[in-house]
Protein backbone atom coordinates (compact mmCIF):
# COMPACT_ATOMS: atom_id res chain seq x y z
CA UNK A 1 0.00 0.00 0.00
CA UNK A 2 1.29 3.43 -0.93
CA UNK A 3 0.42 6.56 1.01
CA UNK A 4 -0.35 8.71 -2.00
CA UNK A 5 -1.23 12.40 -2.16
CA UNK A 6 -4.73 11.28 -3.11
CA UNK A 7 -4.97 9.22 0.07
CA UNK A 8 -3.73 12.10 2.24
CA UNK A 9 -6.16 14.52 0.65
CA UNK A 10 -9.09 12.11 0.93
CA UNK A 11 -8.25 11.45 4.58
CA UNK A 12 -7.99 15.12 5.58
CA UNK A 13 -11.11 16.11 3.71
CA UNK A 14 -13.13 13.21 5.10
CA UNK A 15 -11.95 13.86 8.65
CA UNK A 16 -12.83 17.56 8.46
CA UNK A 17 -16.25 16.73 7.04
CA UNK A 18 -16.67 14.47 10.02
CA UNK A 19 -15.71 17.31 12.37
CA UNK A 20 -18.37 19.48 10.76
CA UNK A 21 -21.00 16.73 10.90
CA UNK A 22 -20.45 16.22 14.61
CA UNK A 23 -20.05 19.99 15.22
CA UNK A 24 -16.83 19.57 17.21
CA UNK A 25 -16.26 23.30 17.56
CA UNK A 26 -19.45 23.72 19.57
CA UNK A 27 -18.42 25.40 22.79
CA UNK A 28 -20.98 23.59 24.88
CA UNK A 29 -19.62 20.12 24.03
CA UNK A 30 -17.94 18.20 26.84
CA UNK A 31 -14.26 17.22 26.49
CA UNK A 32 -14.83 13.45 26.29
CA UNK A 33 -17.66 13.84 23.78
CA UNK A 34 -15.55 16.10 21.58
CA UNK A 35 -12.55 13.78 21.79
CA UNK A 36 -14.68 10.76 20.86
CA UNK A 37 -16.19 12.61 17.92
CA UNK A 38 -12.71 13.57 16.67
CA UNK A 39 -11.39 10.02 17.00
CA UNK A 40 -14.48 8.65 15.26
CA UNK A 41 -14.03 11.10 12.38
CA UNK A 42 -10.36 10.14 12.10
CA UNK A 43 -11.10 6.40 12.01
CA UNK A 44 -13.88 6.71 9.45
CA UNK A 45 -11.67 8.98 7.34
CA UNK A 46 -8.89 6.37 7.40
CA UNK A 47 -11.29 3.63 6.27
CA UNK A 48 -12.85 5.76 3.54
CA UNK A 49 -9.51 7.01 2.21
CA UNK A 50 -8.18 3.45 2.06
CA UNK A 51 -11.20 2.00 0.29
CA UNK A 52 -12.60 -1.49 0.49
CA UNK A 53 -10.39 -3.89 2.43
CA UNK A 54 -11.15 -6.59 4.99
CA UNK A 55 -9.86 -4.39 7.78
CA UNK A 56 -11.75 -1.26 6.65
CA UNK A 57 -15.01 -3.20 6.57
CA UNK A 58 -14.12 -4.68 9.94
CA UNK A 59 -13.43 -1.20 11.31
CA UNK A 60 -16.77 0.23 10.14
CA UNK A 61 -18.60 -2.85 11.40
CA UNK A 62 -16.89 -2.52 14.78
CA UNK A 63 -17.74 1.19 15.07
CA UNK A 64 -21.29 0.39 14.06
CA UNK A 65 -21.70 -1.94 17.01
CA UNK A 66 -21.97 1.09 19.27
CA UNK A 67 -25.41 2.60 18.92
CA UNK A 68 -24.29 6.21 19.42
CA UNK A 69 -22.07 5.99 16.32
CA UNK A 70 -24.72 4.80 13.89
CA UNK A 71 -26.41 8.08 12.95
CA UNK A 72 -23.01 9.70 12.35
CA UNK A 73 -21.90 6.75 10.19
CA UNK A 74 -25.10 6.82 8.17
CA UNK A 75 -24.78 10.58 7.67
CA UNK A 76 -21.11 10.55 6.74
CA UNK A 77 -21.07 7.39 4.61
CA UNK A 78 -24.50 7.60 2.98
CA UNK A 79 -25.12 4.68 0.63
CA UNK A 80 -21.62 3.34 1.28
CA UNK A 81 -22.65 2.53 4.86
CA UNK A 82 -25.09 -0.20 3.86
CA UNK A 83 -22.73 -1.76 1.32
CA UNK A 84 -19.79 -1.67 3.76
CA UNK A 85 -21.80 -3.67 6.28
CA UNK A 86 -23.19 -6.20 3.80
CA UNK A 87 -20.64 -9.07 3.67
CA UNK A 88 -21.69 -10.51 7.03
CA UNK A 89 -19.06 -13.26 7.05
CA UNK A 90 -16.41 -10.56 7.49
CA UNK A 91 -17.70 -9.85 10.95
CA UNK A 92 -18.33 -13.51 11.78
CA UNK A 93 -16.30 -14.20 14.89
CA UNK A 94 -15.05 -17.64 15.82
CA UNK A 95 -15.57 -17.68 19.59
CA UNK A 96 -15.14 -21.44 19.92
CA UNK A 97 -11.71 -21.28 18.31
CA UNK A 98 -10.46 -19.18 21.23
CA UNK A 99 -11.61 -21.81 23.73
CA UNK A 100 -9.93 -24.57 21.75
CA UNK A 101 -6.70 -22.58 21.57
CA UNK A 102 -6.80 -21.78 25.29
CA UNK A 103 -7.44 -25.44 26.15
CA UNK A 104 -4.61 -26.65 23.94
CA UNK A 105 -2.32 -23.96 25.41
CA UNK A 106 -3.03 -25.30 28.93
CA UNK A 107 -2.37 -28.87 27.81
CA UNK A 108 0.88 -27.83 26.14
CA UNK A 109 2.14 -25.99 29.22
CA UNK A 110 1.37 -29.00 31.39
CA UNK A 111 3.31 -31.30 29.03
CA UNK A 112 6.41 -29.05 29.10
CA UNK A 113 9.65 -31.05 29.03
CA UNK A 114 13.16 -29.90 27.96
CA UNK A 115 12.77 -30.97 24.35
CA UNK A 116 9.36 -29.41 23.83
CA UNK A 117 10.82 -26.18 22.38
CA UNK A 118 9.24 -26.84 18.95
CA UNK A 119 5.82 -27.21 20.49
CA UNK A 120 6.40 -24.13 22.66
CA UNK A 121 7.39 -22.00 19.68
CA UNK A 122 4.36 -23.07 17.68
CA UNK A 123 2.05 -22.47 20.64
CA UNK A 124 3.53 -19.03 21.21
CA UNK A 125 2.98 -18.17 17.55
CA UNK A 126 -0.66 -19.25 17.89
CA UNK A 127 -1.08 -17.16 21.02
CA UNK A 128 0.46 -14.05 19.42
CA UNK A 129 -1.58 -14.60 16.29
CA UNK A 130 -4.75 -14.53 18.36
CA UNK A 131 -3.63 -11.24 19.89
CA UNK A 132 -2.91 -9.79 16.46
CA UNK A 133 -6.33 -10.91 15.29
CA UNK A 134 -7.91 -8.91 18.08
CA UNK A 135 -5.89 -5.80 17.18
CA UNK A 136 -6.52 -5.77 13.44
CA UNK A 137 -10.17 -4.80 12.70
CA UNK A 138 -12.08 -7.79 11.34
CA UNK A 139 -9.11 -9.98 12.21
CA UNK A 140 -11.13 -12.58 14.12
CA UNK A 141 -12.47 -14.11 10.93
CA UNK A 142 -9.29 -13.91 8.83
CA UNK A 143 -7.11 -16.85 7.86
CA UNK A 144 -3.30 -16.77 8.10
CA UNK A 145 -2.46 -15.21 4.75
CA UNK A 146 -5.26 -12.62 4.88
CA UNK A 147 -4.14 -11.63 8.36
CA UNK A 148 -0.63 -10.97 7.05
CA UNK A 149 -1.83 -8.79 4.18
CA UNK A 150 -4.36 -6.92 6.24
CA UNK A 151 -1.89 -6.31 9.08
CA UNK A 152 0.65 -4.72 6.75
CA UNK A 153 -2.00 -2.57 5.11
CA UNK A 154 -3.54 -1.60 8.44
CA UNK A 155 -0.22 -0.60 10.01
CA UNK A 156 0.69 1.57 7.00
CA UNK A 157 -2.72 3.26 7.19
CA UNK A 158 -2.40 3.80 10.94
CA UNK A 159 0.99 5.45 10.44
CA UNK A 160 -0.50 7.74 7.80
CA UNK A 161 -3.39 8.57 10.13
CA UNK A 162 -0.94 9.54 12.89
CA UNK A 163 1.19 11.66 10.52
CA UNK A 164 -1.80 13.47 9.06
CA UNK A 165 -3.41 14.22 12.40
CA UNK A 166 -0.04 15.50 13.61
CA UNK A 167 0.37 17.78 10.61
CA UNK A 168 -3.15 19.15 11.01
CA UNK A 169 -2.43 19.87 14.66
CA UNK A 170 0.85 21.59 13.76
CA UNK A 171 -0.87 23.72 11.10
CA UNK A 172 -3.56 24.79 13.57
CA UNK A 173 -1.07 25.61 16.30
CA UNK A 174 1.12 27.59 13.90
CA UNK A 175 -1.82 29.62 12.60
CA UNK A 176 -2.92 30.34 16.15
CA UNK A 177 0.54 31.68 17.07
CA UNK A 178 0.66 33.78 13.91
CA UNK A 179 -2.72 35.35 14.60
CA UNK A 180 -1.68 36.19 18.18
CA UNK A 181 1.53 37.91 17.10
CA UNK A 182 -0.29 39.84 14.37
CA UNK A 183 -2.71 41.25 16.92
CA UNK A 184 0.11 42.63 19.08
CA UNK A 185 1.94 44.62 16.35
CA UNK A 186 -0.47 47.58 15.91
CA UNK A 187 -0.21 48.37 19.65
CA UNK A 188 3.60 48.52 19.52
CA UNK A 189 3.46 50.84 16.51
CA UNK A 190 1.11 53.22 18.28
CA UNK A 191 3.37 53.53 21.36
CA UNK A 192 6.41 54.22 19.13
CA UNK A 193 4.57 56.92 17.20
CA UNK A 194 3.38 58.67 20.34
CA UNK A 195 6.99 58.93 21.60
CA UNK B 1 -24.92 -18.84 1.56
CA UNK B 2 -22.77 -21.69 2.89
CA UNK B 3 -21.09 -21.14 6.21
CA UNK B 4 -17.35 -20.90 5.75
CA UNK B 5 -16.16 -23.88 7.77
CA UNK B 6 -12.80 -23.88 5.97
CA UNK B 7 -11.70 -20.65 7.63
CA UNK B 8 -11.61 -22.42 10.97
CA UNK B 9 -9.14 -24.98 9.64
CA UNK B 10 -7.04 -22.42 7.78
CA UNK B 11 -6.81 -20.04 10.75
CA UNK B 12 -3.62 -21.94 11.69
CA UNK B 13 -0.58 -20.29 10.13
CA UNK B 14 1.53 -22.47 7.79
CA UNK B 15 5.33 -22.49 7.78
CA UNK B 16 5.67 -20.58 4.48
CA UNK B 17 3.30 -17.94 5.80
CA UNK B 18 5.48 -17.63 8.87
CA UNK B 19 8.65 -16.93 6.88
CA UNK B 20 6.81 -14.46 4.65
CA UNK B 21 5.46 -12.82 7.78
CA UNK B 22 8.96 -12.54 9.24
CA UNK B 23 10.46 -10.73 6.26
CA UNK B 24 7.53 -8.46 5.53
CA UNK B 25 6.75 -7.43 9.09
CA UNK B 26 10.42 -6.91 9.87
CA UNK B 27 10.68 -4.33 7.12
CA UNK B 28 7.61 -2.61 8.48
CA UNK B 29 8.77 -2.05 12.04
CA UNK B 30 10.70 1.11 12.85
CA UNK B 31 14.51 0.89 13.02
CA UNK B 32 14.71 1.08 16.80
CA UNK B 33 12.64 -2.04 17.30
CA UNK B 34 14.41 -3.96 14.54
CA UNK B 35 17.89 -3.54 15.98
CA UNK B 36 17.16 -5.52 19.13
CA UNK B 37 15.89 -8.52 17.16
CA UNK B 38 18.91 -9.99 15.35
CA UNK B 39 17.48 -13.53 15.23
CA UNK B 40 13.81 -12.74 14.96
CA UNK B 41 11.50 -15.60 15.68
CA UNK B 42 7.97 -15.50 14.36
CA UNK B 43 6.58 -15.24 17.88
CA UNK B 44 8.83 -12.30 18.77
CA UNK B 45 7.97 -10.55 15.55
CA UNK B 46 4.26 -11.01 16.11
CA UNK B 47 4.68 -9.65 19.62
CA UNK B 48 6.55 -6.59 18.31
CA UNK B 49 3.87 -6.01 15.70
CA UNK B 50 1.15 -6.19 18.34
CA UNK B 51 2.89 -3.71 20.61
CA UNK B 52 3.61 -1.42 17.65
CA UNK B 53 -0.08 -1.39 16.71
CA UNK B 54 -0.99 -0.65 20.32
CA UNK B 55 1.45 2.27 20.44
CA UNK B 56 -0.02 3.68 17.21
CA UNK B 57 -3.49 3.42 18.76
CA UNK B 58 -2.24 5.36 21.80
CA UNK B 59 -0.77 8.06 19.55
CA UNK B 60 -4.09 8.49 17.75
CA UNK B 61 -5.82 8.84 21.11
CA UNK B 62 -3.30 11.42 22.27
CA UNK B 63 -3.61 13.42 19.03
CA UNK B 64 -7.40 13.32 19.38
CA UNK B 65 -7.01 14.84 22.85
CA UNK B 66 -4.84 17.66 21.54
CA UNK B 67 -7.08 18.37 18.57
CA UNK B 68 -10.01 18.42 20.97
CA UNK B 69 -8.32 21.15 23.02
CA UNK B 70 -7.71 23.24 19.91
CA UNK B 71 -11.19 22.76 18.47
CA UNK B 72 -12.81 23.87 21.71
CA UNK B 73 -11.38 27.38 21.32
CA UNK B 74 -12.14 27.69 17.64
CA UNK B 75 -14.81 30.00 16.26
CA UNK B 76 -15.88 30.59 12.68
CA UNK B 77 -13.64 33.65 12.35
CA UNK B 78 -10.46 31.92 13.55
CA UNK B 79 -7.59 30.99 11.21
CA UNK B 80 -8.15 27.28 12.00
CA UNK B 81 -11.67 27.57 10.67
CA UNK B 82 -10.30 29.19 7.51
CA UNK B 83 -7.81 26.34 7.05
CA UNK B 84 -10.64 23.85 7.41
CA UNK B 85 -12.77 25.69 4.87
CA UNK B 86 -9.95 25.87 2.32
CA UNK B 87 -9.22 22.12 2.60
CA UNK B 88 -12.91 21.32 2.18
CA UNK B 89 -13.13 23.57 -0.87
CA UNK B 90 -10.24 21.77 -2.63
Amino acid sequence: MQVTEAFKHAFLKQMLLGFQASAVSTKSMGFQERKNAIKLSADVAMAVARGSRKWTRGLIAGLSEERQNRSFLRLILGEQYESLLKPCHSSWKIPRCKKIVRRSLRVCWRKQKKNQSGVLARTLVEKRTQELKRLVPGGESMDGSSLLDETLDYVLSLRAQVDLMQSLLTTFEASKLRSHSKRRLPERKASYVSK
Amino acid sequence: MPVEMSSRRSSRITDEEISELISKLQSLLPESRRRSMSRASAAKLLKETCSYIKSLHREVGDLSDRLSDLMSTMDSGSPQAEIIRSILRS
